[in-house]
């Protein structure tokens, strides 16, 4: 993008456009240029159904289209096979079909309209129906009219890229809790509604002034309404303080149960003899006020969990196994789901691997992004693994099946990003285990209040018990540190860090030091064109030839040649780890390192050739010299020193030579360099940083810091570079970003606060209404009124983490 | 173009233009009543007598004006949303037809002086009958629509129409049971303080399922449409939806405060008055925040100043409402003109300002025009209605605390220090005004219906039609 | 007072009906995305149409320069 700032934006995907606009598009009678032939067909047929509303409603620019190879027309048609159709197509009716799509390249609401619109246009196509949230697409169409392949090519001829997918049970049943969670929720509001409803008056009017019989219709009344809160809203509560009674533990739904039990019992009590008083608007209101609080925080973790979802993509649907190999290579289609270890698969170019492999013919390319953060491509040849998930370069493979099912690397990142979600920070289990004992002595407490009013005052021993139970049922205490977090690690998520360990938010508040490595982490680890050196004629005509030849490559070098060019190479040939060769104007040229094009070129090798640079060489003449060099990220330089305006001392880590160390710190602000540093060297460093009381944040790529990051107090990996399922980091920027570390510490330092500001409300309120209600001066209903508000106070505190502004 | 590949915005048509026909009519009807306060000689006989035309002015606005402009903009809201044709073109037809029938009735008979006695449901039973077979009749072509509709989602907006249109029915049934003496003449099946307390259940929930559910409906889809904005949040206002469904229906009993209700009756309903706030309040933000980041918008669009400043006055009526209810305050301001003046606030700076924002979003879609004959007169309008509302609401709340001081003032003695019609001479000044603001807001009226007559002669009755999207699975 | 007796169950019976109501509409799925419909009612172009010259068609005409195809 740095490259050509003022280049013309492409219609369609907004990025620059070549030179020499060959890729027009007229729109509303003007013409506009767009950046190459996919985004140029996509618009047009866009615009061709009538769709252009599209470009006047979106708020973002579209991904760059790509052009849609026949392969991938002809592999969309196995897709319509009624055998592999099994595993991600629901049946309706003889005749209609029903499927779940997972749409790649959404990227606001814009694309949802223009995709429904595409779909429905179809004739044949009996609805569909995109989640503006998941952007997942549920279509149903008549299977006599119009096969799935023909819906896939049409999303594919806007630009976008859709895949069935099976509806994981794990999923629906997230969905189903969610929905029964919001139910139960929605039921207890409306029942306190109502119970509310009967009750004001009884307290407004002095006594006696309702008749008996009000009074009862009244109380009836009630009862027929918190029925539904006591039975149905209470399951869960019920269920887990059973599970925990079982196990021996006491958990706070425990002391939950209790009160809502005794209270509702009571209450029934009163309304069958008259003796005593009805309990049922406490009951009701006590339930909704807890569901609610729960329903936030399952809420926050949800958002936070659909933030690491996303990185996820899924295995294909179907796999070409060769059963005959090597001896026949005729390939059958088979879902993917029954892929076993030692299966021989043919992976045609442009397919998704179904499963992790190792490579046994063909030399190809894969990209694996979505996996390690690498969006170049990595070359593959006999022998090499491939992993299940990314998507196979130019050429077939065949592959044998090491891994499959849940032991390829893709599960095990749901996993590291399951266990994220899941894993208890140890602060949480702190405050679970003072609540355990907490609840412990109350039920005590409540035992004992219990005991001494019935001696003395026995028409007041249950409501002051109740009230005991539910006014200091410890919910604030055991939701102040979780809340906080949950919040926190959402707000993470929208800013790209994954927090993988629960220590990590803590461990970030209380920082002295950061160290960061250099290359991939400081550096973008993409090498981008430095020097050029003329050997032979125009250095920037040698940089428009190199352009040309490196246009159709996926090799991370070619990146840094991309620009518009007016050549056109032809007959390019790859050699992995040598370099390119084509035909420009009828002219042989090759790119690559002085080995590879010395064999293209007569002319002989420069004496000084240096084996760190790339040559360009046509035939008969070396034409030039390109050097590439890892830069720094634009925004090292200014995280550097927000950071150090935050009073931390930056460190920088690198493994290469002092001078290159020494000027990437210089470039960035940093004084304290170590270079040439072996992982050893590393983590000698950071030990004796730390033995000199240093708490230190790790920034690394993640792959050659390893030890280092995992010995630091806390690390961030930068997911850009590194296999996010072996990262050792702490925690994962995704974006590579680094802007957003001052931005996340600033937070962890919030979210520190906030938790201590929530324990200390949460005890401070325990310590002043529990002899309260122990000395029966509150009502039950005040008593859940008050449990409300304080947990309701800690969980408003940590919402605030939500949208805390990271200045 | 009558086929299912079109909208049935012929009845649409219909009803967008009675509501601004109504809306003069009624509008008219106050102001004529208004002077009537100010200089009782405009009591000609029997028939223009007050008492008998102010009926008329209530019944003409709520349900002639704002009822069509309710069902109008229903009728168009389920159609574009649910992405079908309603469901039966007669039925919607015989709705028309039906409902102008109960307004043309309802016109000759109150003059007439022949009530049933019960404020805002003053119809005779014939027309009661014939009111209850059309409001069935417009419940099952709103229903049927959504339950035959194209898209899985049922929109907020159909949400709180739906709930209008049920509660509406419900309400009309229990409130209007009768026992007929003669063709022309019946009486309340209830009787005593029961009959007061149907009665302000009936006339409070008239006002929360009516005049505040039905026109948030119209709210939820014109503001963002006008606005070309998604509400600001969805998830609130399906909150909204339901919270506000449960409150209103319990807030009834402060309309007969200090009454011969029991008191726990009514404290019951100054708590729920009170909390009705919260929902109250969360759909006015809702819909005034749908603009942020937009609020250029709002200098040049009247269309748009309309509908933000009825959300206004609806936050204002809504926080002055609770308010009345508590019954210290209402001990002020109960029989006094305060009641009317709040009534306004709510009456034109909400439903009409709402209802006439959404006619020019509608009328010129309605007649294939881009927009409607003169966008500087809806400018016009605007201000005319602003300035009109204001000097309404304002004479009227220094006239009912006027009032309400003057009532309550007593001497040493404990003699009253002065008789009713001190109050009414000190009131005199402001009775005018009030008039005057009326006259004001009528103007801005008669200004609507010439831009609307324009837009219509020089526009063409076309039936939008239905895209093809398919349905949703 | 009586009416108590009436609007009282009247009440009861309204919640559960109410509550019916809202099962439904969670079973149904109707509140399963809470951000696409606000979007969606945008989408729903209601721009006054043109009839073409030869009248047999309407075609949306909303941009000013009537770009038809």
């Amino acid at each position: 993008m740095t490259a050509t700032p003022a280049a013309l934006a492409c219609f369609h995907c907004g990025e620059p456009v070549p030179g020499a606009a060959a890729f027009p598009i007229r729109y509303r009678q003007l013409e506009h240029a767009t950046c190459c032939a996919g985004c140029q067909a996509v618009a047009q047929s866009i615009i061709d159904a009538g769709l252009d509303a599209y470009y006047r409603q979106r708020q973002q620019p579209a991904d760059r289209a790509e052009a849609m190879p026949d392969e991938l027309q002809q592999q969309l048609q196995l897709y319509d096979d009624h055998r592999l159709q099994q595993s991600f197509v629901h049946m309706d009716s003889p005749t209609s079909r029903e499927a779940a799509l997972l749409i790649e390249g959404i990227n606001c609401a814009a694309c949802v309209w223009l995709n429904e619109r595409q779909i429905s246009r179809l004739p044949g196509v009996l609805g569909v129906s995109i989640n503006y949230t998941t952007h997942r697409a549920r279509v149903r169409w008549d299977e006599t009219r119009i096969q799935l392949s023909a819906i896939l090519a049409a999303i594919a001829a806007i630009g976008y890229r859709a895949q069935p997918y099976d509806q994981a049970r794990q999923e629906l049943a997230q969905q189903q809790a969610r929905k029964s969670a919001m139910l139960r929720l929605w039921v207890a509001g409306l029942s306190m509604m109502q119970v509310m409803m009967f009750a004001v008056p009884v307290y407004l009017a002095p006594a006696g002034e309702i008749d008996a019989q009000w009074l009862s219709l009244l109380e009836w009344a009630s009862f027929i309404m918190t029925l539904p809160v006591a039975v149905y809203c209470s399951w869960p509560f019920y269920r887990s303080a059973w599970q925990d009674l079982r196990r021996g533990r006491t958990g706070m739904d425990l002391p939950v149960s209790i009160g809502v039990l005794s209270a509702f019992f009571a209450s029934v009590y009163t309304l069958l003899t008259g003796h005593g008083a009805i309990y049922f608007d406490s009951v009701s209101m006590f339930v909704f006020l807890l569901l609610g609080g729960r329903y936030l925080e399952q809420g926050a973790r949800q958002r936070a969990g659909a933030a690491l979802e996303q990185l996820v993509r899924l295995t294909p649907a179907f796999a070409h196994k060769l059963a005959g190999w090597p001896a026949s290579h005729t390939s059958q289609e088979i879902p993917a789901g029954q892929l076993q270890a030692g299966d021989v698969l043919l992976v045609k170019a442009g397919e998704t691997f179904a499963a992790d492999a190792r490579v046994l013919e063909g030399i190809s390319s894969a990209n694996e992004a979505l996996l390690t953060g690498e969006s170049a491509a990595v070359n593959k040849q006999s022998g090499d693994i491939v992993i299940g998930g990314s998507v196979n370069g130019h050429s077939p493979l065949i592959v044998r099946v090491e891994a499959s099912g849940e032991s390829t690397r893709l599960a095990s990142i749901v996993r590291l990003l399951d266990r994220a979600l899941a894993e208890k920070p140890r602060l949480a289990e702190q405050a679970d285990r003072i609540a355990g004992v907490f609840v412990a002595a109350l039920l005590l407490v409540a035992a004992a209040a219990w005991l001494y009013w019935h001696f003395h005052d026995p028409a007041h021993a249950l409501p002051i018990a109740v009230a005991v139970l539910v006014i200091s049922c410890p919910c604030a205490l055991s939701l102040a540190t979780p809340v906080a977090l949950t919040a926190a690690t959402g707000r993470l998520a929208q800013l790209g860090l994954l927090v993988s360990r629960g220590h990590a938010l803590e461990a970030m508040a209380g920082l002295t030091d950061v160290v960061f490595d250099k290359t991939g982490t400081l550096t973008t680890g993409k090498p981008q064109l430095v020097q050029v050196m003329s050997l032979a004629g125009n250095a920037d005509d040698a940089v428009l030839l190199a352009a040309a030849l490196e246009h159709a490559s996926e090799h991370p070098l070619a990146q840094a040649f991309r620009c518009a060019t007016p050549y056109q190479a032809s007959d390019i040939h790859a050699q992995p780890g040598g370099g390119l060769s084509g035909s420009i104007n009828g002219i042989c040229h090759a790119i690559g390192h002085a080995d590879f094009v010395a064999l293209h070129c007569t002319a002989p090798r420069p004496v000084d050739a240096d084996p760190a640079l790339l040559y360009l060489v046509n035939g008969h003449a070396w034409l030039a010299a390109f050097r590439l060099e890892d830069t720094l990220r634009d925004d090292a330089a200014s995280t550097v020193r927000t950071l150090q305006q935050m009073g931390l001392n930056v460190h920088l880590l690198s493994g290469d030579r002092n001078t290159s160390a020494a000027a990437a710190a210089l470039q960035a602000g940093i004084t304290t360099v170590r270079a040439q540093a072996t992982p050893q060297h590393k983590l000698d460093y950071l030990q004796q940083l730390q033995a000199g009381g240093a708490r230190v944040l790790m920034v690394g790529d993640g792959v050659n810091d390893a030890p280092v990051l995992a010995a630091a107090d806390v690390s961030i990996a930068m997911g850009g570079g590194v296999d996010v399922a072996q990262a050792s980091g702490d925690a994962v920027l995704l974006e590579n970003r680094l802007a957003r570390i001052p931005q996340v510490l600033q937070i962890a330092a919030s979210t520190r606060r906030v938790i201590r500001q929530n324990l200390a409300w949460a005890l401070g309120y325990n310590m002043i209404a529990l002899p309260l209600a122990v000395a029966g001066l509150v009502t039950p209903w005040l008593a859940s009124l008050g449990m409300a508000t304080s947990s309701l106070l800690v969980v408003l505190n940590a919402l605030r983490l939500v949208k805390a502004e990271a200045r | 173009m009558d086929n299912q590949a079109t909208y049935n915005y012929k009845v649409v048509r219909q009803f967008a233009l009675m509501t601004v026909v109504w809306g003069i009519v009624g509008m008219l009807l106050g102001v004529l009543i208004a002077s009537q306060l100010v200089w009782p000689d405009l009591n000609f006989g029997p028939y223009f007598h007050f008492g008998r035309l102010r009926a008329l002015h209530t019944s003409g606005v709520i349900f002639a004006f704002g009822g069509c402009g309710l069902i109008a903009t229903s009728y168009y809201v389920v159609q574009r949303t649910c992405n079908v044709r309603l469901i039966s073109d007669k039925l919607a037809a015989f709705t028309f037809w039906g409902y102008q029938a109960v307004i043309v009735a309802c016109v000759i008979t109150y003059p007439l002086g022949i009530t049933f006695n019960k404020e805002y449901a003053e119809m005779e039973w014939p027309i009661k009958i014939l009111l209850a077979i059309v409001w069935v009749a417009y419940a099952i072509v709103f229903f049927g629509t959504i339950a035959k509709r194209k898209v899985k989602h049922i929109y907020v907006a159909n949400w709180f129409y739906g709930a209008f249109i049920l509660a509406v029915t419900l309400l009309h049934v229990v409130n209007s049971a009768f026992i007929p003496v003669t063709m022309w003449k019946s009486y309340s099946a209830y009787a005593g303080a029961v009959d007061a307390m149907v009665q302000w259940w009936y006339g409070h929930n008239a006002v929360g399922f009516f005049l505040t559910a039905g026109f948030l409906g119209m709210m939820y889809y014109f503001v963002p449409k006008q606005a070309g904005r998604p509400i600001y949040s969805y998830r609130l206002s399906v909150v909204h939806f339901w919270a506000l469904s449960f409150t209103y229906m319990w807030a009834g009993p402060h309309h007969l405060h200090y009454t011969a209700l029991p008191d726990w009756t009514q404290s019951l309903g100054m708590v729920f008055s009170v909390i009705l706030l919260a929902p109250s309040w969360g759909g006015m933000i809702n819909g005034i925040m749908t603009l942020s980041g937009a609020w250029h918008k709002l200098r040049t669009d009247p269309i748009l100043k309309f509908l933000i400043t009825a959300l206004s006055f609806y936050g204002m009526s809504t926080f002055e409402g609770p308010m009345m209810a508590i019954k210290t305050v209402n001990a002020l301001s109960h029989y006094t003109d305060w009641t009317v003046g709040h009534v306004h606030s709510g009456a034109l700076g909400w439903v009409a300002m709402i209802t006439i924002g959404s006619m020019y979003y509608l009328i010129p879609r309605l007649f294939n025009r881009d927009q409607m004959h003169s966008v500087k007169l809806i400018e016009v309008h605007f201000w005319m209605a602003t300035l009109g509302t204001v000097l309404y609401i304002s004479s009227m709340w220094i006239a009912g605390v006027t009032q309400g001081l003057m009532w309550r003032a007593v001497n040493p003695d404990g003699t009253l220090t002065y008789a009713f019609i001190d109050a009414v001479k000190a009131t005199h000044p402001y009775y005018f005004v009030r008039a005057l603001g009326g006259l004001c807001f009528l103007g801005g009226m008669v200004l609507m219906l010439y831009n609307v007559l324009r837009t219509v002669t020089e526009g063409k009755a076309v039936d939008a039609r239905i895209p093809a999207v398919a349905a949703h699975a | 007072m009586e009416s108590l007796y009436l609007l009282i169950p009247l009440s009861v019976v309204l919640v559960f009906v109410i509550g019916i109501i809202f099962w439904w509409s969670v079973r149904g799925g109707q509140f399963d995305d809470l951000e696409g419909p606000a979007y969606r009612i945008l989408h729903d172009d209601d721009a006054p149409q043109k009839e073409r010259a030869d009248g047999a068609d309407i075609q949306k005409t909303r941009d000013a320069d009537g770009d038809e195809r």
